[in-house]
């Protein structure tokens, strides 16, 4: 049993929305039982986190061929980094679905569900084959949501986004089409289990820096990392709440997952001597979009830039080669999912509830409503790095880590920290505190529903900023594990 | 008796298409349902007659006295054989709508139809390049027929008439090709041509060499590649939809059918001497399909643009052939998933269009996810296997093509042709954009659908097999449903059964 739990965590949600999508027409019905099966996944998953063991190796493996004549198996398993994110998966989807509850169709339910079954399959993936399958999946639920619920100029954002994000699927595809040929010429057998393609080793200098952009570049959209960011303005604008939620908090943690998962492994050479570009280009990002965001007037591109953000921030220290620069980058994809999330689902409540989106025509909603202030201001706090919180755990990591890599490079990290800062709460003195004037703006305050979904995630915040260590451990090993054997590099001490 | 067996099915199709003609001339007795369930009928038992030797390997050539050699059956022509008959009957279960909605299709089409699949069986299964002239004339004759069957259509005339005349013209050139031939190698006979290539060099070869090439234009013509494709667009335009979605996925089955007999078991050192040619040709093939899809805005146009595109595809495993045997697998295995999209996609719009006259254009299709849920899920599901997304065996496809391209050495082909996958994403999710995101044009609102037909079985019948072949066992390890590996090993054993020497 415990071997097929991960298939059961995967295939649930898609199982029950096709089930969902042929039996029932009634909203409500498909709501509860979707919420329904999240909350099941939530119970397997914790059980999964108390039954793993800290230690590098993977767990609760399945192998069986899938296309035995090409060698493709059904290839997944969990280790201590796959873990945290799963987790963090498991939680916030199930307290998006309270957040997001009323005035949604039955389609809408449908594709969060499916969403999950491709976000988690790609996940635990171990078969690049597999993982490409569960990579495009994910897409398609999104594409439905942004096209059929979205705002404004809908068709041409989804067909936008469906573009940027197939390119890079495509040039992934190529590549990964291209290490199995590799692997079938040297080997005289096809495999395309990531753990064997690393052990290519008739690969030339250039073909591997090809390989390696060709795989970086769907990552790097998925992301997005600077500059191949141009699709995420209008579909953070446009799409409806519950796929920027699952875009910004979710899938583009999904691409620094891969970058750690597939690039370290097959390519740790290349990977060791282009770092400190990719730390240069993400500490760019940090500094350019902290700009852009600053000048947003529009509450939704403003938090789009401020994500884009911090992701790059994430980047940066995946690829600082040092275990405080990699921990941190990890805690703080833990910590961006739970803020960034919150703060656009919050954002998605004041769109619903007033149709307002730009900053100029909030304010004074501190005064209708102190739930959702304070529960705003937290998550706020958490997302530039307040001590006591998640986020200023992993920034400082993170920064150790740039420091470790480069001392003026660590420095400007520091610094660039404040940019942060300074949008966030200025957007916040403008659109929840101060008053505005002329008519009062009606806006209620959180539903019962509601806090109920977000408590997790202000525990979270805190329990992580306070003491990070119960979380760290699951997944040090796994990192350690990295550095030591695989970029043979050496852990931090 | 053994023997017997293996031509059953085709003298079973030649036979039906004799009866059903006979059958028309007493038009008033019968009407359409009656045709196709006849017809329907015959093509299921030839198809499970066809079933009995699957999964053996084998090369016969039965009754050799009278065949005199020009018919081989094996397992390969056999494979070919169910696979072509398989989709003749979906053509004519998901075209059922279509054909009673429309006064002008009589009895004496279903005959037609019937000749075409024999003449496309016997092409399957002819070891010998004058009768397989003659078998393919037999069908290009049946289809250019049916191509002007749409009476309603002031296009058809131009259809049939740029078909004909360019089909006769280059059948000139296979003839041609076929005198040379004869002129170097004194036989027709593929395996005797065979025999002379090994026992000759190079030099003595050069006759042969352009005989064959002038064959390879033919070929080129019929499944549209550049600079063959002229036709495409009018044609598959002016014919009735459902004829154009055999002519896309069938009538192609059966010419590669020949064509990869012939290349591998017979003529192999001539790939490597197409190589230079056919590398250009898939380039513009290519960019040329890719370009003309882009620009249409007829969904059928679009539909026929893309198939330019999916024989780009063809032939870039047709190309690493050379290469390695897998490409052959390969090549088979993508005409499956094509023959599934394309009768599925062309059947879905036949059904719409013999219900509603208006749903032509991309607009026309706006809102269909609302008004018929099932129909615009099933059409997304072959649209998706046409792009090649995961989790459809259009993606199994070309995950089997593009790997042995790159395995063959072809990786700017194979990057080309995945830059071309790409683009087409584009031009198909247009569709799916159009049916999913905006409210139903009024115009082609229609209250009075009947979803409950055989063509809407048929076509999700089709959706099924198109998302388990996708999909595969191992997934849904727990229900043993066919296996892509299954497949795989029966093109492999198809292909292998051509180099039995008997």
């Amino acid at each position: 049993m415990s071997a097929d739990i991960l298939s059961f965590i995967i295939f649930l949600p898609a199982v029950v929305a096709f089930g969902l999508m042929i039996t029932t027409k009634h909203v409500e019905t498909v709501r509860n039982i979707a919420f329904l099966t999240t909350t099941v996944i939530l119970a397997l998953v914790l059980k999964l986190y108390i039954e793993f063991e800290p230690s590098a190796g993977m767990q609760f493996v399945t192998n069986v061929p899938w296309i035995a004549s090409y060698g493709i198996n059904y290839y997944i398993g969990v280790d201590g980094f796959s873990l945290t994110i799963l987790m963090m998966i498991a939680i916030l989807i199930p307290t998006a679905y309270l957040l997001l509850w009323e005035g949604r169709t039955k389609g809408y339910w449908i594709n969060m569900l499916l969403v999950q079954a491709g976000v988690t399959g790609s996940l635990l993936a171990l078969d690049v084959i597999l993982f490409y399958f569960f990579w495009e999946v994910m897409l398609l639920p999104v594409f439905l949501m942004i096209g059929i619920y979205g705002f404004g100029d809908k068709v041409f954002t989804t067909i936008k986004v469906t573009v940027y994000t197939m390119l890079g699927s495509l040039l992934m595809f190529v590549a990964m089409l291209y290490l199995g040929v590799t692997y079938h010429a040297e080997f005289g057998s096809w495999s395309f289990q990531y753990d064997s393609l690393t052990q290519i080793t008739s690969l030339s200098y250039n073909e591997k820096i090809w390989l390696f952009l060709a795989f970086l570049s769907a990552f790097a959209i998925k992301i997005p990392i600077f500059p191949l960011h141009t699709w995420i303005m209008e579909t953070y604008k446009n799409a409806p709440t519950g796929a920027v939620f699952l875009l910004s908090s979710i899938m583009a943690k999904l691409g620094v997952y891969a970058i750690v998962r597939f690039l370290i492994p097959i390519f740790p050479e290349i990977y060791v001597e282009f770092s400190s570009w990719f730390v240069f280009i993400g500490l760019f990002g940090l500094v350019y979009f902290g700009v852009a965001a600053l000048m947003q007037d529009d509450i939704k591109r403003m938090f789009a830039y401020s994500s884009a953000s911090h992701l790059s921030f994430i980047a940066a220290g995946i690829f600082s080669l040092n275990a405080f620069g990699i921990n941190g980058a990890l805690y703080l994809i833990i910590a961006h999912a739970i803020a960034t999330g919150a703060l656009f689902l919050l954002v998605g409540i004041i769109h619903d509830e007033t149709g307002y989106k730009t900053i100029k025509d909030l304010g004074g909603l501190a005064k209708q409503s102190p739930i959702f202030t304070t529960i705003f201001a937290i998550m706020l706090f958490a997302n530039v790095g307040l001590p006591g919180t998640n986020g200023f755990v992993s920034e400082l990591l993170i920064i150790f880590g740039i420091y470790e890599f480069n001392h003026t490079l660590g420095y400007i990290s520091a610094l660039t920290v404040i940019i942060g800062a300074s949008y966030m709460l200025w957007m916040f003195q403008r659109a929840i505190l101060q008053d505005r004037e002329g008519e009062a703006l009606k806006f209620r305050d959180l539903k019962i529903k509601e806090i109920v979904g977000l408590a997790p995630w202000v525990i979270l915040v805190f329990l992580m900023g306070i003491y990070p260590d119960i979380f760290i451990d699951k997944f040090e090993p796994t990192v350690t594990h990295y550095l030591n054997d695989i970029l043979h590099i050496g852990a931090a001490k | 008796m053994n023997e017997l067996i293996h031509i059953l099915p085709v003298s079973l199709i030649l036979l039906s298409a004799v009866g059903v003609m006979f059958m028309s001339m007493y038009e008033e007795k019968f009407n359409t349902k009656q045709y196709i369930t006849v017809s329907s009928v015959l093509l299921i038992i030839a198809l499970i007659l066809s079933l009995i030797p699957l999964g053996d390997s084998f090369a016969l050539r039965p009754y050799n006295n009278i065949f005199n050699d020009v018919l081989i059956f094996d397992s390969f022509s056999n494979f070919f054989n169910i696979l072509l008959i398989l989709g003749t009957l979906l053509t004519l279960l998901i075209g059922e709508n279509y054909f009673r909605s429309k006064e002008y299709f009589k009895g004496e089409f279903f005959s037609i139809l019937l000749f075409a699949l024999f003449g496309m069986m016997l092409l399957a299964n002819a070891n010998e390049l004058v009768t397989a002239f003659i078998a393919l004339e037999i069908a290009s004759f049946a289809v250019y027929v049916m191509v002007g069957y749409n009476s309603e259509d002031s296009k058809r005339v131009e259809a049939i008439f740029k078909y004909l005349v360019l089909g006769s013209f280059i059948g000139a050139f296979y003839l041609l090709g076929v005198v040379l031939v004869y002129g170097a190698t004194a036989t027709t006979n593929l395996t005797e041509i065979a025999a002379y290539i090994s026992a000759h060099s190079n030099e003595d070869m050069a006759l042969l060499y352009i005989g064959l090439t002038l064959i390879l234009f033919t070929f080129l013509f019929k499944i549209a590649a550049f600079p063959f494709q002229s036709w495409v667009l009018d044609v598959y335009r002016g014919a009735p939809m459902i004829i154009t979605a055999y002519m896309a996925s069938t009538f192609k089955i059966a010419i590669f059918s020949f064509f990869l007999r012939a290349v591998l078991q017979d003529i192999a050192p001539m790939i490597d001497f197409w190589d230079s040619i056919m590398y250009v040709i898939i380039i513009f093939t290519l960019v040329f399909g890719t370009w003309l899809a882009i620009t249409q805005n007829i969904v059928k146009r679009m539909l026929a643009a893309s198939s330019i595109v999916h024989t780009g595809y063809l032939l870039l495993a047709f190309i690493a052939l050379g290469q390695n045997i897998h490409a052959a697998y390969a090549t088979v295995f993508y005409l499956i998933a094509y023959l599934l999209s394309a009768l599925g996609s062309f059947g879905i719009i036949s059904h719409i269009i013999s219900e509603t006259k208006v749903r032509v254009t991309y607009d026309d299709f706006k809102g269909l996810a609302k008004e018929r849920p099932y129909l615009a899920a099933m059409m997304t599901i072959f649209l998706f296997s046409l792009a090649g997304i995961p989790s459809t065996i259009g993606f199994i496809g070309k995950f089997y093509v593009f790997t042995e391209a790159i395995n063959a050495g072809y990786i700017l082909l194979a990057v080309l042709a995945i830059v071309a996958t790409f683009i087409s994403v584009y031009y198909y999710f247009k569709l799916i954009a159009m049916m999913y995101f905006y409210p139903t044009k009024e115009e082609c609102m229609d209250n009075d659908f009947n979803d409950k037909r055989v063509s809407t079985y048929a076509i999700a019948f089709l959706a099924i097999i198109t998302i388990v072949g996708g999909i595969g066992s191992a997934i849904v390890f727990f229900i043993p449903a066919l296996n892509i590996d299954t497949l795989i090993e029966m093109t492999q054993i198809a292909i292998q059964s051509l180099f039995i020497k008997s």
